[in-house]
């Protein structure tokens, strides 16, 4: 991360000095994409703010639909779950880098085939668990063994280098005051038209309405013949379709390396409650409000309140993006403790 | 002497009214039989007494004490401990183990303690281990009390259940169909140990029951809800006679 | 020669190990609560004792009073939420406690030294022996440790405390019903837990004389996972027999990487796939682990066995 401005604040503390805050127009525009992933956090400008978390919010948001799902209908936090979603965007950069393929049809051959191995993975692991009756922490414990070994049959498989996809170098284009590549755009558009046949899917199908019976009440679900075993594979095909694209898409936006998983997995979760587990919809609002306020709290300049209003003088003060992550660990604990239940409640 | 009086009690779930402003009291040394169909509110009363659920409306007193916004332990430490209608077993703690955890104010609870006061504390862990192989003769779990409680048998479970209870040795003990899935001879054995329980040491009962008999055996006085409510009070005799509560029965099952 | 030192290196880490495993076993063994964010101890404990020796002065053993202090206060603090969240979101929030923690020391650099970290941390008596001959003596500063961390953890295992515990592990509800305080009760034991790991930071930040972030990432956590869930919960033998087994394995497969033609990165990849393995097919096949809980049994007097 080589700064040319000097004004890449690095890890100088929980409130770094920032003598220059660069709003990014006035940089040529072949720079800006650059500029954009360094200092966009910076600028205090809304309109790039809310574009920039729309981004985001759609990428998490299609992760945190699937944890959410599973968390409802089998009671347990899959903690490998990022990681079934970066696999799937490793099979995207193959079939992309290595086969040629546009990443469109990567992402509808390497969806269905990392549902495939989830699927697997439930029949061989959490199936077995299910039948013993086995308490849901077990599982949770389980999964986060699997996640482990997922992340690091990756790095043996693709290396710990970092991948990017062929995309051309775009050149951002200005919506409403905010730049915006065309990958950033087809990203909102593409989690805009999941979010939608997520929803049909819910209300519109068979599988829906099995999956909504089974979250309410198993066991009445199961003496209304409905299969569950069944319907819990088709849960575990459309949490895995759905995050390999959320995770495609992430790693379109930055890097693809293998332990991606684990450093989305913090911020997939913080949604996912932030929504209320085992709400959709929930996890699409927690997922945007998560992002937009990853980009508020970087953006903000304390230098107002440190000064007691105006009493003395500051500097510009800000938040070091080296906490970055840990941004969404406290929203996460700060969740969790005032309100479990996340935003909306329970359905 | 008053133990017991709950003033216009409400808990709802949802839309769902399950303790409708019910108001009752449970006079001390004495055993109260709670009865009703499925679904009235037994367990709930039970749960929101003994502190497990939040109440939404009411008041509930302890030998005059307020207790209702209580955590469950608190509610304990004042005298009143409560069973569970599906028995909790903790599934690696042997019988003796699940007595002698029971036992109330035992010193070696604090880590500090546990360490530094050794002596004393194994002290009284051998009058709690006299106390809890009484008991358990009286249960009939003797030659069970190394087993594991959660291999036990259902009936098993409640008898234990009601061991920690008497371990504990509250003044009011909630019991939530102690009975059930005892068989006849150990309950009757049971009753007995109860009945004695409130005539030599001045406990009170506040029990919830299905069967007639055992209500009819032992209880100075029955409540019956349904709907949330109590609809009637009386002898048990007075209880058998009442229409209406025939009639909720009926309809109930 | 350097295979008595490897040796003695290997011991050292074992018995690290051990306090770190004995302290998570300490929590989810025993008392139920599941920490993903144990290597937060371990480096509160490392770097509070590092810290006060090199940059405050203070003595050696204050230091390590210091570093399990802190440690402990950390459980303390980290224990708190416990009282409103399920277990499962517990886990979460501690996976993102512990994360925290070691962001803390990577950006706070005025403290910590950021991603350089700590260096030349003294060790404790180092003027009484030859370069040739402290790792031995540090050993068995180690194995001393471990002993009395065995010793006072069995005790208090064996205790109502203990107990308690256990039937918090089991049935929190019934353990309520009975009038315990499990909010304190689960309290106490995060603070016994996080002094025990905050012992083992402190011992290993002045074993190898220089830490960093690096040290202290969320892979620890998972390697100690594995030592309990292969060595067994619920006894102090199990989290031992545990930390030797996976730090066995952990260190000879480094050791093997010399003579095979295999990238570091990729032994290193296989290795944990190999971790993540461990615990799902022990959850699965073996959930009691190597070494089972063993049952408490009272010692009666004879008038009860007629």
């Amino acid at each position: 991360m080589e700064d040319p401005t000097g004004a890449y604040p690095g890890r100088r503390g929980l409130i770094s000095y920032v003598k220059l805050v660069i709003p990014f127009h006035f940089l040529p525009h072949a720079r800006v994409d650059t500029y954009s992933k360094v200092l966009g956090y910076y600028n205090m400008d809304f309109s790039q703010i809310i574009a920039n978390s729309l981004v985001r919010g759609a990428e998490l948001s299609l992760l945190a639909i699937g944890l959410t799902m599973v968390f409802d209908i089998l009671k347990f936090a899959n903690f490998a779950h990022a990681d079934y979603a970066v696999l799937g965007a490793f099979l995207v950069y193959s079939l992309n880098q290595v086969l040629g393929l546009s990443l469109f049809l990567a992402v509808i051959l390497a969806a269905p085939a990392t549902a495939l191995i989830g699927i697997c993975i439930d029949t061989a692991i959490f199936k077995p668990l299910r039948r013993k009756e086995a308490k849901v922490v077990t599982a949770m414990v389980c999964s986060l063994g699997i996640g482990i070994a997922l992340r690091n049959i990756l790095r043996l498989i693709w290396t710990s280098r970092t991948k990017t996809y062929a995309i051309p170098i775009q050149k951002p284009i200005e919506i409403l005051g905010a730049r915006l590549t065309f990958t950033q755009i087809g990203i909102v558009l593409t989690g805009f038209i999941s979010m939608v046949i997520f929803h049909l899917l819910l209300h519109r199908t068979k599988f829906g309405k099995a999956l909504r019976a089974i979250s309410d009440n198993r066991v009445l679900a199961s003496a209304c013949a409905i299969d569950s075993e069944k319907v819990i594979k088709w849960m575990w095909f459309i949490a895995c379709c759905y995050g390999v694209m959320g995770g495609t898409m992430i790693a379109m936006e930055h890097l693809l390396y293998p332990r991606l998983g684990f450093d989305i997995l913090i911020p997939v979760f913080c949604a996912a409650i932030l929504g209320g587990i085992g709400n959709p919809y929930g996890a699409m609002l927690g997922a945007l409000t998560l992002a937009l306020a990853e980009n508020i709290v970087l953006a903000l300049d304390f230098s107002y309140l440190i000064s007691l209003g105006g009493l003395f003088e500051v500097g510009p003060i800000q938040i070091s993006t080296g906490y970055k992550p840990a941004i969404s660990f406290v929203i996460l604990v700060a969740v969790l403790l005032f309100r479990p239940t996340g935003i909306l409640g329970r359905k | 002497m008053l133990t017991l009086t709950i003033r216009d009690l409400q808990k709802n779930f949802g839309s769902l009214r399950a303790l409708d402003r019910v108001s009752l009291e449970v006079q001390g040394n004495s055993i109260v039989g709670l009865i009703g169909p499925n679904g009235s509110g037994k367990t709930t009363l039970f749960n929101v007494v003994s502190g497990f659920y939040e109440k939404d409306g009411g008041e509930i007193y302890f030998k005059g004490e307020r207790i209702d916004g209580l955590r469950p332990d608190q509610i304990v430490k004042k005298g009143l401990s409560r069973t569970f209608q599906v028995c909790k077993a903790p599934e690696k703690l042997t019988v003796l183990e699940n007595m002698m955890l029971a036992a109330k104010s035992q010193i070696g609870e604090d880590p500090f303690s546990a360490l530094f006061r050794r002596p004393r504390v194994s002290m009284l862990e051998k009058a709690n281990l006299d106390r809890a192989m009484d008991l358990l003769e009286v249960l009939q779990l003797v030659d069970l009390r190394n087993e594991y409680a959660g291999d036990l048998s259902g009936g098993q479970k409640k008898l234990l259940s009601l061991g920690r209870a008497f371990m504990l040795d509250p003044d009011l003990i909630l019991l939530d169909e102690p009975t059930a899935g005892v068989n006849l001879t150990l309950a009757t054995q049971l009753l007995k140990v109860i009945r004695e329980l409130q005539k030599k040491e001045g406990k009170t009962f506040f029990i919830i029951e299905h069967s007639m008999k055992v209500i009819s055996d032992i209880c100075d006085k029955v409540l019956v809800l349904n709907f949330g409510k109590i609809m009637a009070e009386g002898t048990p005799e007075e209880i058998r006679k009442d229409e209406q509560v025939l009639k909720a029965y009926l309809s109930g099952a | 020669m350097p295979v008595i030192y490897f040796l003695i290196y290997l011991l050292t880490m074992i018995g690290i190990y051990s306090l770190l495993a004995m302290s998570l076993n300490f929590q989810v063994g025993f008392t139920g609560l599941i920490n993903f964010g144990q290597v937060a101890f371990f480096c509160i404990g490392a770097y509070a004792s590092s810290l006060l020796v090199t940059k405050a002065g203070a003595p050696l053993i204050l230091g390590f009073v210091g570093g399990m202090a802190l440690s402990g206060l950390f459980g303390y603090i980290i224990s708190i939420p416990t009282k409103s969240l399920k277990a499962d979101y517990w886990a979460i929030a501690t996976l993102a406690g512990g994360e925290v923690v070691r962001l803390l020391a990577l950006n706070e650099g005025w403290l910590t030294e950021g991603p350089f970290g700590v260096m030349s941390i003294p060790q404790p008596l180092r003027w009484l022996f030859s370069k040739d001959s402290y790792p031995l003596f540090y050993l068995f500063l180690i194995a001393a440790c471990v002993l009395i961390i065995y010793f006072v953890l069995s005790l208090l295992t064996n205790s109502p405390f203990g107990r308690n515990l256990k039937a918090i592990r089991d049935e929190e509800d019934l353990c309520l019903s009975l009038g315990k305080n499990t909010r304190k009760l689960k309290l106490q034991a995060m603070v016994v837990a996080g002094m025990v790991a905050g012992l083992a930071g402190a011992l290993f930040a002045h074993y190898i004389t220089y830490i960093s972030p690096e040290n202290f990432k969320p892979i620890e956590t998972f390697l100690m996972w594995a030592m309990i869930i292969v060595g067994g919960r619920g006894n102090h033998l199990g989290a031992i027999l545990g930390a030797v087994v996976i730090q066995l394995f952990n260190v000879s497969t480094r050791f093997i990487g010399g003579y095979v033609p295999l990238g570091s990165d990729t032994m290193a990849a296989l290795r944990m796939v190999i971790i993540g393995l461990l615990i799902v097919l022990f959850l699965l096949y073996a959930p009691e682990g190597l070494i089972r809980e063993r049952k408490k049994v009272y010692h009666l007097k004879r008038k009860h066995i007629e």
